[in-house]
């Protein structure tokens, strides 16, 4: 059979694909047509030539198999060391497979090859940090799982995903006019203890363009409502667009250059439209690297850069803690033990690990913060990156992959951890259900907003006692 | 009185006084009453699984999940459904609940939105960590309308209203209460008991006031009293009186309930403290919803009365 009534090559384009391929609870039948799904070899051979290039290949080839980067996959320590999880042996049996025999691959071959990029590997590339070559796994684990997406050998959450971001440009089903409504229905919510609060949106000229996660407004829009009371307390000058606010990219996950290409071009257009001095993003290490780090590429934009400077949210909230913009009251520090979760996609692959420190240094009592073992550039990811946390299929290997985390939180001795990052936030709060090792676990925030100060003026007009 | 009341509800017993109150309201007062029930809090990234309410299970969203809950939940109030003489509608979703209740009272146009008041652990407690504070105090915290509450048996009685507490603490929110409950008991031509705890925790500010203060400030208390509602009562209702007692104030509320047969008590939730989960042992709201022998309705707003 070439091609299933749910499960085919091409992407879902409509919102009938969409809720076409929803209706197929679980994705039984997606699954159970793929194992038909034939492989258009000739397409895949021409998608090699005109994408696999120099730098993959040489890594392929210079790769040596001397598993020096074998400890540093947490999911090969977790999974009791077994070979076949070793990086660079993931990457040869799929990639360089593929590569070896030119595209002449079957559908099995293909099965095989989805279950590893997708449920052995979250390209978080710590592997890339110990190989003698530098050579980056995580990035080919994520090309592979391109030229998967484009035979149509994709988990089904992720082929609906990335399907949501080309009809809504949205990882979920928000469109333009439940954004605005759900930014109008926060600064109701909230205007009456932080008077003046607004959440401005398509004002142009402003110091701020603020982009953020789909799930904010779809499911805890109080997210939202936080960052606008930061940005009020701040004194910012900020603006959120009513087009291109979504900054996440599950298509990135997917393997959908394509949906990454038309997803990231609409937030860079909502830059050139406003106009801001700056953009910045929520708390989400994913989103961070879709629109910042490889998103310019993706657009093929010549300098390799955002159409205006683009920072992550800790970023932008150690600069506020550093410049006094956001005073935090020291009597409410936190004093209790604490760690932090370092997210790898703005942490390892963009280098912010101080950053965050510098934030602790502001809201955790001297002496109360406690890292986790290894660390900053070094730390292992939650077990959730690279969609691992979104596909039901892989369920259990996630779960499996959770206990690294555990250990190291529980190593610490903290009952609290600070996870900047929705991935990494939900990774840990699942591995507080599947463990119960008696965590909280929180963005950074609400934690900000219980400890600064509210300068006088934008405090409500005072009540008698 | 009531047009639109939305009844957030479990479908399962611990909502069971609320939904007496609730089909009870809509009959007596020809109100559309919209059953919602949240089923379902997303658990990953992409909102299609979800974990059951009522099980802990993950279950995948689908119209034959949404469709199967909505007939349980019909078959639940089947008997109260047949037998409300105002129109009735079902709504299933997925969401937090807090959050969900929210978006469809805001919506719909809701003027009161009644719920149980606690799930007694039938919520999934894994949400909540994640977020601070129970469903009733964030519903009743944002609520632009009256949020009414039952949590025992024979608080589930909504007869004839004769006797209304409306309980201050003269905060900015509680001007919409008495709005309200001056309001109801007008219509109602019931009894208006408006009444204030000198907290004698805080009062004295870490030390033991000695009586003559505690007096002085009753006394202090009552003139306020008049002169902060006495202005303001509904041209030519004269069922009204005031008492302020001296105590920890969620236990003045229930003990004063009790003596004046009290039908409903009208109260603001004080949501001045960010910290929900740390307010949630101390708030007043909550604990007089789990003592009291009545209904008790949360106004915080004036938008919806």
């Amino acid at each position: 059979m070439p091609e299933g009534k749910y499960c085919f090559r091409r992407p879902l384009q409509t919102e009938e694909d969409i809720l076409h391929l929803l209706s197929d609870t679980r994705g039984t039948n997606y699954y159970k047509e793929m194992e038909e799904l034939e492989v258009d070899t000739e397409a895949l051979k021409k998608r090699l030539d005109a994408t696999c290039k120099s730098r993959l290949r040489t890594w392929l080839d210079i790769c040596a198999r001397c598993g020096l980067c074998a400890d540093s996959c947490f999911l090969y320590r977790v999974n009791d060391r077994n070979p076949e999880q070793v990086p660079s042996y993931k990457v040869q049996t799929t990639l360089g497979e593929i590569v070896r025999k030119n595209g002449n691959v079957d559908t099995k071959f293909m099965l095989h090859a989805m279950e590893v990029c997708w449920s052995r590997c979250t390209c978080c590339s710590r592997c890339a940090q110990y190989c003698p070559h530098g050579i980056d796994m995580g990035q080919m684990i994520s090309y592979t799982r391109g030229l998967l997406y484009s035979q149509g050998f994709v988990p089904w959450e992720l082929k609906i995903g990335s399907g949501m971001h080309r009809v809504y440009r949205a990882q979920m089903d928000v469109t333009e006019e439940d954004w605005v409504e759900t930014c109008e229905w926060m600064a109701e919510e909230n205007e009456e203890e932080y008077p003046g609060l607004t959440i401005p949106v398509d004002v142009e000229n402003a110091d701020i363009m603020y982009t953020c996660n789909a799930r904010e407004p779809k499911h805890y829009p109080e997210d939202v409502a936080e960052a606008a009371i930061l940005f009020h307390i701040a004194g910012e000058n900020w603006t959120v667009p009513s087009s291109g606010w979504e900054q996440t990219a599950l298509c990135m996950f997917a393997g959908d250059w394509e949906a990454c290409k038309m997803q990231v071009q609409n937030v860079y257009d909502a830059i050139e439209r406003l106009k801001p001095k700056r953009v910045v993003g929520t708390e989400c290490g994913h989103a961070h690297r879709a629109s910042v780090i490889e998103g310019p590429y993706w657009c093929g934009r010549p300098d390799g850069k955002p159409p205006a400077p683009y920072i992550h949210y800790v970023e932008w909230v150690a600069e506020a803690l550093r410049t006094g913009k956001l005073k935090i009251d020291p009597a409410k520090r936190i004093k209790e033990p604490v760690t932090l979760q370092d997210s790898c996609n703005y942490v390892r692959n963009y280098g912010l690990s101080e950053i965050t420190r510098e934030i602790i240094s502001y809201i955790v009592e001297p002496g109360y913060f406690v890292e986790m073992a290894p660390n900053k550039d070094y730390n292992y990811c939650c077990g959730g990156g690279g969609g691992f946390n979104g596909v039901g299929r892989y369920r259990a290997q996630r779960n499996k992959a959770l206990k690294t985390k555990r250990d190291q939180i529980l190593a610490t001795g903290c009952k609290l951890v600070i996870a900047p990052c929705h991935n990494c936030w939900d990774a840990i709060r699942d591995l507080e259900e599947e463990f119960e090792i008696g965590i909280r676990w929180t963005f950074l925030k609400p934690l900000l907003l219980k400890m600064v100060v509210i300068p006088e003026h934008l405090r409500p007009a005072e009540e008698e006692e | 009185m009531f047009k639109k009341i939305l009844f957030a509800t479990s479908g399962s017993p611990a909502s069971d006084d609320a939904a007496r109150v609730a089909f009870d309201l809509a009959g007596r007062y020809q109100a559309a009453l919209e059953l919602l029930h949240v089923t379902g809090v997303p658990t990953r990234a992409y909102s299609q699984v979800v974990k059951d309410v009522r099980t802990g299970e993950e279950v995948s969203v689908d119209e034959n999940y949404l469709s199967c809950i909505g007939d349980e939940l019909k078959s639940y109030y089947e008997r109260q459904l047949a037998g409300c003489a105002a129109a009735c509608t079902v709504s299933i979703v997925t969401g937090y609940p807090h959050r969900e209740i929210l978006r469809q009272a805001r919506s719909s146009g809701a003027d009161l939105i009644i719920m149980g008041a606690s799930t007694k652990g039938e919520e999934g407690k894994f949400y909540r960590r994640g977020m601070a504070g129970s469903t009733l105090q964030r519903v009743a915290k944002a609520a632009r309308c009256p949020v009414l509450s039952v949590h025992r048996p024979h608080a589930s009685y909504w007869g004839g209203i004769g006797s209304i507490v409306f309980a201050t603490d003269f905060s900015k929110p509680a001007e919409s209460a008495f709005a309200f409950a001056s309001k109801v008991a007008q219509e109602l031509d019931a009894e208006l008991h408006l009444f204030h705890t000198l907290d004698i925790e805080k009062g004295g500010m870490g030390r033991d006031m000695d009586q003559d203060e505690i007096e002085a400030r009753l006394i202090e208390a009552r003139k306020r009293m008049y002169a902060t509602y006495g202005a303001r009562m509904p041209e030519g209702f004269k069922k009204w009186q005031v008492e302020v007692w001296e105590g920890t104030p969620y236990v003045e509320i229930v003990k004063f309930a009790r003596e004046r047969l009290a039908d409903l008590i009208v109260l603001a939730h004080h949501a001045s403290d960010p910290d929900l989960e740390a307010a949630r042992i101390g708030s007043t709201m909550e604990q007089v919803i789990l003592r009291a022998n009545c209904p008790v309705v949360s106004v915080n707003h004036p938008d919806k009365i």
